[in-house]
C-alpha cells in the first residue's frame, strides 16, 4: 500500500522544512488537468467573452466584411499565444504575464505596473461583460436600452450574482467547465446553421462579406477593418487566463502550446464561420450596435423564432456568465497574489475561513466593476440630448479599455519570450516561431496605436484604473508593514506549535 | 489503521488535527497521511494559513509551496506520535481528492475540520466535509472547533 509514496521520493525535493528522520520524506504532487481539459478551458473562456457581447460594435465599424476584423484579430491574438505557450513551458507557474516580464526584464517597477494592467483590464472586462449581458437579459424581457438606470441597475446586480458565486467557491468543478464550453459552443452552432440556410435561401448577396463601410480606396477599408479589429480583439482575451492553471497540468511542456493554441484556433474558426453566418442572415444595419438575438429574429432556423429567441438568449447569458467567473477568478487571484507579496495592503489575501475564496479581493473588485458601471451610467444619462451615437456605449468604451491594456501587455509578453530565449530552456520548451512573433509585436502594437488614436477618451478611464492600483501601492508603502525577509518570524496571526499533548 | 488527516491550510484544519490526535489511540493507528488539495480553477487554489507567513517575492507565489508548507505543519503535530507520517499533495477539487486518497491510501478513517463557528459560517456550510461524509469509503471524523479548542490555539 506504501510503494506509490516510495515511488514518489523524488519529489521530496520540493519539501519546505526538514522533517524527523522517520518521517518519509515526500509531498507529491499529483497534476489534475489533462490536455483535453486545458482545451476546454481555453474554449469556454475566450468563446464567451466577446462574440456575444461585441458581434453589433465589430460589424458597424467595419460593415459586411467584418469577419475579417474577428480574423485579423484572432491571427494576432493566436501569435500572442504561441509566445504564452513558449513561456508557460519555461516558467509552469500560475503568475502569467507578470512573471514573464519580471524574469525578462528584472524590474520590480515594471512588473507592478504589468500586474497592475492585467487586474484594470480584468475589472474592464467585467463591466464589459456584465453591460453585454444586460443587453441579451433586456432582449429577453423587452427592455429598451435606453432605460440607463434600469439596464445599469441589472448589471450591478449580475456582478453581485457573479461575485457571491466566487465567494462561495463553487467554480472550481471540472466538469460544470466543460458542460459550460459545450453550451456556448452550441450557440454559435445554432447562429451557423441559420447562416448555412441563409445561405441556402439566398437571403443575402454573398457579396455582402466584401462589403466595407468606408468610402474610398483600399486605404480606408484597411482602417474599417483595423477598426473592427481594436473592438474584435475583445472576443480573443481570455486565453491568457490559461496560464493559471500551468501549475495543474499534466506534463504542461506537451499540453500546454497544444491545448493553447488548439484552443484558440477552435474559437477563431468559430468566431469567423458566426460573423459570416451573421452577414449572410440579416442587414448589416440590422445587427449594427445589436447582439446576436438579431440573427434568431430573422427567423429562418426550423425552430419559430419566438423559442429561439428565449433558448439562444439563455444561452447567451450563460456564456456571458462563464467568462464573466473566470474573469472574476483571475481579478482576485493577482489581487491576493500582490497582497501576499506585500505590494498591496496585506487585508485583500484575507481568506474566508470556512470557504476558503479571498473575501475581500472579490468584494474589492465588485466595487470597482461597479463604479465604473455607475460612471458609465450617469456619463451616458448625461448625453440624453445627444444622438445616438455620440453617446456613450459603456460595452464599447469598457472593452475599449480593455483591449488597450491587454494588446501593450501582450506585446510587452511576446518581447519578454524572445528576450528568454536561451535562457532556462530544456529538451522540452516549446519554441515559437520567431518571425511570427514579430509579427505578433507589430500586429498588437498597430492595434493598440489605432485603438488609443481613435478613441483617446479611453485613455483617461485608463489612468483612472491605473490610480486605483496605484493608491494601493502607496497605502502599503505608508501604512503597511515592511515586508519581512522570508524565514523571518512569523506574524502575529500566525500559530505558534505547542508541543502536542492532550490538554485540547 | 491508516488514517486520512485532511487540511486546507486553516486554523480550523490544525486544530481539527489535535482534536483527532486526543481521540484517536495512537498505538493502534500506523500510519498517518496528512493530505491538501491544490484546486487550480479556484481564485485562490490554496491558502495557507499556518506557521510563519513567509514572504513571497514578486511573482513567486506558489501554490503548491503554500499546499506543502501546510502539510508540513499539520505533519510536525504528529511528530513522536509513533504512527509513520505521510504526506500527499493533490491537485483537483477538494472533496473528491480526499476521498479518492482515501481510495487509494485504503484508508480506515479520514479526520477533518468542518469550518468554524458563527452565523456565516453556519449558513455557508462547510461544503468539502459534508460531501467527503457522504461519499467516503470510510468512517469520516469531522472536527468541529469549541470554545475550549479555540482557546488552545491562542
Amino acid at each position: 500500500m506504501f510503494s506509490l509514496a516510495v515511488a514518489r521520493l523524488p519529489y521530496c525535493g520540493e519539501m519546505v522544512t526538514p522533517a524527523e528522520p522517520h518521517v518519509v520524506q515526500h509531498a507529491e504532487l499529483k497534476r489534475s488537468i489533462t490536455a483535453k481539459q486545458l482545451y476546454f478551458y481555453v474554449v469556454g473562456d475566450v468563446l464567451g467573452s466577446g462574440i456575444y457581447v461585441l458581434v453589433g460594435l465589430v460589424a458597424a465599424a467595419v460593415g459586411g466584411a467584418f469577419w475579417m476584423a474577428f480574423l485579423v484579430g484572432v491571427s494576432i491574438a493566436t501569435i500572442t499565444g504561441l509566445a504564452y505557450a513558449e513561456l508557460v513551458t519555461k516558467y509552469p507557474q500560475a503568475a502569467g504575464a507578470s512573471l514573464y516580464i519580471n524574469k525578462a526584464f528584472r524590474s520590480p517597477v515594471l512588473t507592478f505596473f504589468i500586474t497592475i494592467c492585467m487586474l484594470s483590464a480584468n475589472m474592464a472586462a467585467v463591466g464589459s461583460l456584465a453591460a453585454g449581458f444586460v443587453r441579451y437579459f433586456s432582449g429577453l424581457v423587452g427592455l429598451p436600452a435606453d432605460a440607463v438606470w434600469a439596464t445599469t441597475i441589472i448589471a450591478l446586480v449580475f456582478v453581485a450574482l457573479i461575485t457571491t458565486i466566487n465567494l462561495i467557491g463553487i467554480t472550481e468543478s471540472v466538469v460544470a467547465n466543460v458542460v459550460m464550453t459545450f453550451i456556448e459552443v452550441s450557440g454559435l452552432i445554432i447562429i451557423v446553421l441559420i447562416g448555412v440556410i441563409a445561405l441556402v435561401e439566398g437571403v443575402n448577396d454573398p457579396a455582402v462579406l466584401l462589403q466595407f463601410n468606408a468610402e474610398g480606396g483600399a486605404g480606408s477599408s484597411v482602417l474599417a477593418v483595423l477598426a473592427g479589429v481594436s473592438l474584435a480583439f475583445f472576443a480573443m482575451t481570455g486565453f491568457e487566463n490559461a496560464a493559471n492553471v500551468a501549475e495543474e497540468t499534466i506534463e504542461p511542456s506537451r499540453a500546454f502550446p497544444r491545448a493553447l493554441i488548439g484552443g484558440m484556433l477552435t474559437a477563431g474558426v468559430v468566431y469567423v464561420l458566426v460573423s459570416i453566418s451573421a452577414a449572410l442572415a440579416v442587414p448589416i444595419g440590422d445587427l449594427a450596435g445589436k447582439t446576436l438575438l438579431e440573427v434568431i429574429r430573422a427567423d429562418i432556423f426550423f425552430v419559430p423564432a419566438t423559442v429561439m429567441l428565449v433558448v439562444f438568449g439563455l444561452i447567451a447569458m450563460i456564456a456571458i456568465s462563464n467568462t464573466t467567473l473566470v474573469t472574476v477568478v483571475a481579478q482576485s487571484r493577482i489581487l491576493f497574489g500582490m497582497a501576499r507579496e506585500n505590494v498591496v495592503p496585506a487585508l485583500f489575501a484575507k481568506i474566508h475561513p470556512t470557504r476558503r475564496s479571498p473575501y475581500v479581493a472579490l468584494l474589492f473588485g465588485a466595487a470597482i466593476v461597479c463604479a465604473l458601471l455607475v460612471i458609465g451610467a450617469t456619463i451616458r444619462s448625461s448625453q440624453a440630448e445627444l444622438p445616438a451615437e455620440q453617446q456613450l456605449d459603456i460595452v464599447d468604451r469598457l472593452a475599449t479599455i480593455t483591449v488597450v491594456f491587454l494588446l501593450f501587455i501582450y506585446a510587452l509578453v511576446i518581447v519578454a519570450c524572445l528576450k528568454l530565449r536561451g535562457t532556462d530552456e530544456t529538451v522540452d520548451t516549446y519554441r515559437a516561431n520567431t518571425p511570427l512573433l514579430i509579427i505578433g509585436i507589430l500586429g498588437n502594437l498597430t492595434v493598440l496605436a489605432y485603438t488609443l488614436i481613435d478613441d483617446p477618451a479611453a485613455l483617461l478611464w485608463v489612468a483612472g484604473l491605473l490610480t486605483v492600483g496605484l493608491v494601493l501601492y502607496l497605502v502599503q508603502n505608508f501604512f503597511g508593514k515592511k515586508p519581512r525577509s522570508p524565514g523571518a518570524e512569523g506574524s502575529p496571526g500566525a500559530v505558534t506549535l505547542p508541543p502536542a499533548s492532550k490538554e485540547l | 489503521m491508516h488514517v486520512i488527516v485532511a487540511t486546507d491550510g486553516s486554523q480550523a484544519s490544525l486544530v481539527g488535527a489535535r482534536q483527532f490526535k486526543w481521540i484517536a489511540d495512537s498505538r493502534e493507528i500506523t500510519d498517518v497521511t496528512i493530505v491538501a488539495v491544490v484546486s487550480p480553477y479556484a481564485a485562490v487554489p490554496f491558502a495557507n494559513e499556518l506557521g510563519p507567513q513567509r514572504n513571497p517575492g514578486i511573482t513567486e507565489l506558489n501554490f503548491r509551496q503554500e499546499a506543502n508548507a501546510a502539510v508540513e505543519i499539520v505533519a510536525a503535530e504528529f511528530d513522536g506520535w509513533g504512527a509513520e507520517i505521510h504526506r500527499q499533495v493533490r491537485s483537483g477539487s477538494p472533496a473528491q481528492e480526499i476521498i479518492r486518497a482515501a481510495e487509494d491510501l485504503d484508508a480506515d478513517l479520514i479526520s477533518m475540520a468542518s469550518g468554524s463557528r458563527g452565523l456565516s459560517r453556519t449558513i455557508l456550510l462547510g461544503s468539502t466535509a459534508s460531501r467527503v461524509q457522504h461519499s467516503a469509503p470510510c468512517p469520516v471524523l469531522v472536527c468541529r472547533p469549541t470554545p475550549h479548542s479555540q482557546r488552545a490555539l491562542g
